[in-house]
């Protein structure tokens, strides 16, 4: 059978980073394919080089046999590709239909809009879906479940007969699921083809006529479904060389600093009503604890709790030093020896207008401040030693913040941090999208850190990091804690069981 | 490593901007001075310095306080609606404590004087803290916030002169004089007083932005607010300040065009202003986008549009303040745009892209072409030629334009 | 490197074009100093000579259009293009910083020899103490149409150029008077509009309105718009709506008077009221004729124009005996005021205003198409 898809040595690579390299597989006509991988494995950037959304890439792509190179998303559109990301492309205040012939309206033979076609046509898609909604209702009425489904009507609408879809369970009910598995198995007796990302295994085993497994860039496996385990998947997807783990020597742990007892943070408007369930963990001085967990398993929301700055109302209990704490604003947890490095440095931690000096002292300028006033010197004196102890390599303290490399970046967010002098740090992911230079001179200065009696909490979507770093482990999995390691009987395994619920 | 010359750019690109400002105010006084056949400038400089320094100092004070908010992110379109509303109020509060029959306010003493001046300052902080609880409470965008109180403050004072005329004097007045001897003091010597607090104003202004936590905190907000957040900046009230002062600022100058014009006349005061204080702030350097701005470069810009007016009032001599829009406007969209192609990388963009671009050109020489038709109509010497003028400014625009439409295209290809 | 150099130049080139219009475009005036070779009298407009009289509006009007013939008028007949004289009108914002800023700006500009202005609030000391400091530098100052409060300002100008505001209010209650009676009312309320209640020729129009409409009619309301139409119109519309036993609107401004036929006509209650209003907007020339206005006091601002100029010229030139002609009574009281006439215009001679209710000194009583005949003499499209 001459494949629908072929990649042939696909790769790519980022700045510092290598996305793919070398990915070859095939997708037959009217299967359905499982690409699985952990975080960073490369599902996302070969989905994006699929639909058009990438186009300088290496290797080839062939399309029915013949080699395609999609100029943008309306090239794969026009090869019958479709897909549907994880984050719903719809207009939410335009109606259902409207958003099913978006950029492709029907006109009347006078040129305007022929609202009535298309809500007709739009009503035929929907009922084949099994979606019984309105047509004429606004998209960001629509629950989540009947959004997709709405992503997918108007991927019938193209006459795609390939469909790429991204985690397409990850906000959805039981229900919906359920839903969702009878409406691909509709569409798999039409001839579709489907390829989707996931990590959860029940779903991979469930729906995939075939499997892929991606690991740093590369493909591991391309399997039949019957022909293996989930057990072998989830090692696969983990089993790297893990060569340079536990480079640090035994650190010697404190004090009890903060205790979380029952922590739950709910999510109204989400079937799963809640962002983490009655977690529970206890830190000391002188240790970094690694969370693990997957994509919206609620790692950034956990540290977002302990640092004031969620919104929404938490139950449970926060002890630090035994107090019981409940912080209204990260103002509160600074003022109480409580740091955090946000996830996404742009958009969450940098200060694009401002210099590096400025950026390291915004938290603690009031100690350059003599009589009301910041003088320069002092504030140049004030943020050298953090600079320092963090190796930023700039030009000066007054160099602009975005001419930094990604590592010195956050290397300058840690002095930002260092500055308060926090006796708990809360790392959020700190090495995305850093080289692997600064990927190891962080974790020194991160060990050193700690070993001068900070206590760290880590996560990571990289699990060697972890497994390198920290001197315990939890997972989460949706919202619930459902493994605590020591380090000592950590393993990438043993983790990912817990994170996909394997 | 680190790209190390990066930081450069950065550091320079202020000061550049200012000194063009400055050259660019010699290059219209210079100009203007020569072609006006009274040569104003140089024959009766005092009058004319007077006059521009007053117009700055009250476009100026208002344009420090749009400044802050812009730096911090936001906008203030509710400023010449608070200057009216302030001015009513010291006029009211005047009102309450001049003798009872005293309409023209004469008789207030230093307590009235006092308690008005304070009263209008306080409604300035009352309006700025009504802006931040609608901002950071109710969630409304500041556009929406301000726009609702730029239509509401105005006509608020409105009502308020109204009620209180009738109660103080039986009869409803849309206007209060005020010929309060202090009033009347500070309008003789007006040209010193609201230079001097201007000054001083900016001063002030200069050192919370540049040499204080505030100051620091007001550009972090404006640049990246979440990032503020998390960075344990209290942003709800740097808000506050940044909303009260441009509120405030508004207000001392509501007093001062009050006592300037011995009259509160909520319906008429001060309409428009809070655009021009924009365009100060614009012209001056400072990004709507928030986290960029000085006040040299607001205080300038502030000079530099009233500058730029005066010539043309100077120039045109009846009704110019007909021109006076379009000059502001056509400022406004130069300086930002000569202040982005300072930016690297902003440089390779094409001006005509495509058939946009192709049909923008006729329209830039069509409007260049009626600009100079409508000038050359005040003038005696064009006199049934205005319409050949027009025809050959417009000619050696589409010229000059198709050009680089052309080099462009070279270029490109 | 050869794209980063080219792309600036261009910028710079379009701005140095942008720079270069703005400064053609508004560069205006710059030629008035020479002006065309060949004129009359050429030898007297070397450069340093040539004056102008500037003429400062209270807001915008059609009633300032009148006027402004009265000026090209005026400077035809009294030949101020041979005597280097250019006139000009600036019309104000209707605000009274408006006023002050132009009055600024006229003192910093040498060539100003003479300002008439309609000044918009009469109790604004800050006009005041421009005006004075403008007469301190030698520049003539005299008030059109809207003059300073008398009893505190008098020394802020010259002369008075106008209508007697109370003798126009009185002769328009008069009229309305009259209107009321031959309706068979005994009683009712009426509401004057105006733009600003506390301008000086507003005031005194509407105390003369009210002084001569009698105590039997109760004046409801004084509505000011701010010369603002739209507001004008709803002034209107609120009044109507307002008052149940409304029996006459009364238009003090001249774009009032369409203001209240406009509201009356679309809400067809035209026969419910008693419409008298002052000048005659082209507009209300229009209404009149299809009779949806009474009555219509009718200043003369083309004459105010003509006059203006006039006076400020024999101010210039020292001409005693056209002042002394002008202003007869010189030192005594008002005798600084020169009042232009009044007409009464009615649609027909069947209105119940009659010629003899007024001052034949005072007041010419005319007919619509007499009325209109005048105007097309002078080529004018209102009054």
């Amino acid at each position: 059978m001459t494949p629908i898809i072929a990649f042939r040595g696909v790769g790519k690579w980022f700045p510092g980073v290598v996305a793919l390299a070398d990915v070859s597989f095939d997708l037959l006509p009217g299967e359905c394919h499982a690409i699985c991988g952990e975080n960073g494995a490369g599902k996302s950037t070969l989905m994006k080089i699929l639909s058009g959304v990438i186009t300088d890439y290496d290797g080839e792509v062939l399309v029915r046999g013949k080699p395609a190179r999609f100029r943008g998303t309306r090239d794969a559109e026009r090869a019958g590709i479709a897909i549907i990301h994880q984050e719903l492309n719809l207009v939410e205040q335009l109606s259902a239909a409207a958003n099913i012939f978006l950029g492709r309206e029907r006109r009347t033979p006078l040129g305007l809009i022929d609202d009535a076609a298309m809500e007709r046509e739009a009503a035929d898609l929907l009922a084949g879906l099994e979606c019984p909604i309105s047509p004429r209702v606004p998209a960001g009425s629509l629950r989540v479940g009947d959004q997709q489904l709405l992503e997918i009507a108007k991927a019938l609408s193209l006459a795609s007969d390939i469909l790429i879809m991204d985690e397409p369970t990850s906000a959805l009910t039981e229900a919906e699921v359920a839903r969702l598995d009878r409406v691909i198995a509709r569409l798999r007796t039409r001839g579709v083809t489907i390829l989707f990302i996931t990590h959860k295994m029940d779903e991979v085993f469930r729906l995939a006529d075939r499997i892929t497994v991606l690991r740093d860039g590369r493909v591991v496996k391309t399997i039949d479904r019957a022909a293996t385990t989930p057990r072998e998947i989830t090692g696969w997807m983990v089993g790297r060389d893990i060569a340079g783990h536990h480079f640090h020597g035994p650190r010697s742990r404190g004090p009890k600093l903060l205790e979380v007892r029952g922590l739950t943070l709910p999510w109204p408007d989400h079937p799963r009503g809640h962002r983490l369930q009655d977690v529970s963990l206890e830190l000391h001085a002188g240790e970094i604890l690694g969370v693990a967990g997957l994509m919206g398993a609620g790692r950034t929301e956990l540290l977002e709790t302990l640092f004031g700055a969620t919104d929404t109302a938490w139950t449970g209990e926060i002890r630090l030093d035994g107090r019981a704490v409940r912080f209204a604003h990260p103002e509160e947890a600074c003022a109480a020896g409580v740091a955090m490095v946000t996830e996404d440095r742009k958009r969450l931690g940098l200060f694009p207008d401002l210099d590096v000096a400025a950026n390291v002292s915004i938290c603690s300028l009031g100690e350059a401040v003599r009589g009301g006033l910041v003088f320069r010197g002092r504030e140049e004196a004030l943020v050298a030693p953090p600079l320092r102890a963090t190796a930023v390599k700039a030009a000066g303290p007054h160099a602009a913040i975005t001419g930094l490399s990604g590592g010195n970046q956050q290397k300058c967010i840690i002095a930002r941090w260092l500055l308060v002098k926090p006796r708990i740090l809360l790392l959020d992911d700190p090495t995305r999208g850093i080289d692997v230079g600064a990927k190891a001179e962080l974790y020194q200065i991160i060990d050193r850190l700690c070993r001068d009696g900070l206590a760290v909490i880590l996560t990571s979507s990289e699990l060697p990091e972890l497994l390198t770093l920290a001197d315990r482990i939890i997972v989460l999995a949706e919202g619930r804690l459902t493994a605590e390691f020591p380090r000592a009987e950590a393993t990438e395994q043993n983790i990912m069981e817990a994170a996909t619920g394997t | 490593m680190a790209p190390l010359g990066s930081s450069g750019g950065s550091g320079w690109r202020l000061p550049r901007h200012e000194l063009a400002l400055v050259a660019a105010m010699v290059a219209v006084f210079v100009i203007t001075g020569w072609l006006d056949p009274n040569h104003t400038y140089f024959a009766t400089w005092a009058e004319s310095r007077d006059i521009i320094l007053r117009n700055t100092a009250i476009l100026g004070i208002i344009a420090l306080g749009a400044a802050v908010v812009i730096i911090a992110g936001g906008i203030d379109l509710s400023a010449g609606s608070m200057v009216a509303f302030s001015a009513t109020t010291c006029a009211l509060l005047l009102a309450l404590f001049a003798a009872p029959d005293d309409r023209r306010l004469v008789t207030v003493g230093p307590l009235g004087i006092g308690v008005a001046i304070g009263g209008s300052l306080l409604s300035g902080l009352l309006v700025g803290t009504l802006h931040t609880w609608l901002i950071t409470a109710i969630r409304l965008p500041p556009f929406v916030a301000t726009l609702a109180t730029l239509v509401g403050l105005r006509s608020f004072a409105r009502a308020m002169c109204l009620f209180v005329t009738k109660q103080r004097w039986g009869s409803e007045s849309q206007q209060i004089n005020v010929n309060t001897p202090f009033f009347a003091w500070l309008k003789e010597h007006n040209v010193v007083i609201m230079t001097c607090t201007f000054l001083v104003l900016a001063l002030l202004t200069w050192l919370i932005l540049s040499r204080t936590v505030l100051g620091r905190h007001l550009y972090a907000l404006g640049g990246n607010e979440q990032a503020a957040r998390l960075s344990g900046i209290r942003t709800d009230n740097v808000k506050w300040f940044a909303y009260c002062f441009g509120s405030l600022t508004a207000s001392l100058a509501g007093i001062f065009l009050m006592a300037d014009s011995s009259v509160a006349q909520p319906g008429n005061l001060a309409r428009g202003y809070e655009l021009n204080a924009i365009a100060a702030a614009v012209v001056g350097g400072c990004s709507l986008q928030g986290g960029v701005g000085t006040v040299t470069g607001t205080v300038l810009g502030a000079l530099f549009l009233r500058v730029v007016i005066d010539a043309v009032s100077k120039l045109i001599k009846a009704s110019a303040d007909v021109y006076e829009g379009m000059i502001v406007g056509i400022i406004v969209a130069l300086a930002v745009t000569l202040t982005q192609f300072g930016h690297s990388g902003q440089g390779a963009r094409r001006l005509f892209p495509g058939g946009r671009g192709l049909a923008a050109i006729p329209t830039i020489a069509a409007f260049a072409g009626l600009l100079a038709m409508m000038g050359a109509a005040n003038v005696d010497a064009f006199a049934g030629r205005t319409g050949l003028l027009g025809g050959a400014v417009a000619g050696g625009m589409l010229l000059l334009l198709a050009t680089v439409r052309w080099l462009e295209g070279q270029r490109a290809s | 490197m050869v794209d980063g150099t080219v792309v600036p130049r261009m910028h710079t080139l379009i701005t140095t074009a942008f720079v270069a219009c703005l400064v053609a475009g508004c560069s205006g005036n710059a030629g008035t100093a020479t002006p065309m070779a060949g004129g009359p009298a050429a030898a007297a407009k070397a450069p340093g000579v040539a004056k102008r009289f500037v003429f400062i509006t209270n807001g915008d009007d059609p009633f300032w259009d009148a006027c402004l013939s009265g000026l090209e008028e005026g400077a035809k007949r009294f030949g101020c293009a041979a005597a280097g004289i250019t006139v000009s009108r600036d019309v104000n914002n209707a605000s009274a910083e408006g006023q002050i800023e132009r009055l600024r700006q006229y003192a910093t500009q040498p060539d100003v020899a003479g300002i008439a202005l309609s000044v918009i609030q009469a109790d604004n000391q800050a006009i005041v103490d421009e005006m004075k400091k403008l007469q301190a530098k030698g520049v003539k100052v005299i008030t059109v149409d809207g003059d300073v409060n008398r009893e505190l300002y008098r020394e802020a100008r010259s002369y008075y150029i106008g209508t007697d505001n109370v003798v126009g209010g009185r002769t328009l209650g008069t009229a309305a008077k009259a209107l009321l009676d031959a309706k068979g009312l005994t009683s009712g309320g009426y509401v004057q509009f105006a733009g600003f209640t506390d301008n000086d020729n507003a005031r005194s129009r509407m105390n003369g309105v009210k002084e001569a409409i009698g105590d039997r009619y109760v004046e409801r309301d004084r509505m000011a718009d701010e010369m603002d139409l739209q507001r004008a119109r709803d002034n209107v519309r609120n009044a109507t709506q307002n008052h149940k036993d409304l029996a006459a609107l009364i238009g003090i401004w001249s774009y009032d008077a369409p203001a209240i036929a406009d509201v009356v006509t679309e809400s067809g209650s035209r026969d419910k009221y008693v419409i008298a209003t002052f000048d005659a907007a082209p507009l209300a020339i229009g209404q009149m004729q299809k009779g949806n206005i009474d009555v219509m006091v009718v200043q003369n601002p083309f004459e105010m124009g003509v006059r203006t100029v006039r006076l400020l010229k024999a101010m210039v030139d020292d001409d005693e005996a056209v002042i002394n002609e002008m202003f007869p009574r010189a030192g005594m009281p008002d005798g600084d005021v020169h009042t232009t006439g009044l007409r009464v215009v009615v649609p027909d001679r069947s209105s119940p205003v009659k010629d003899g209710l007024f001052d034949s000194q005072v007041v010419e009583f005319l007919t619509l198409p007499d009325f209109t005949a005048w105007l097309a003499k002078y080529h004018l499209t209102g009054s």
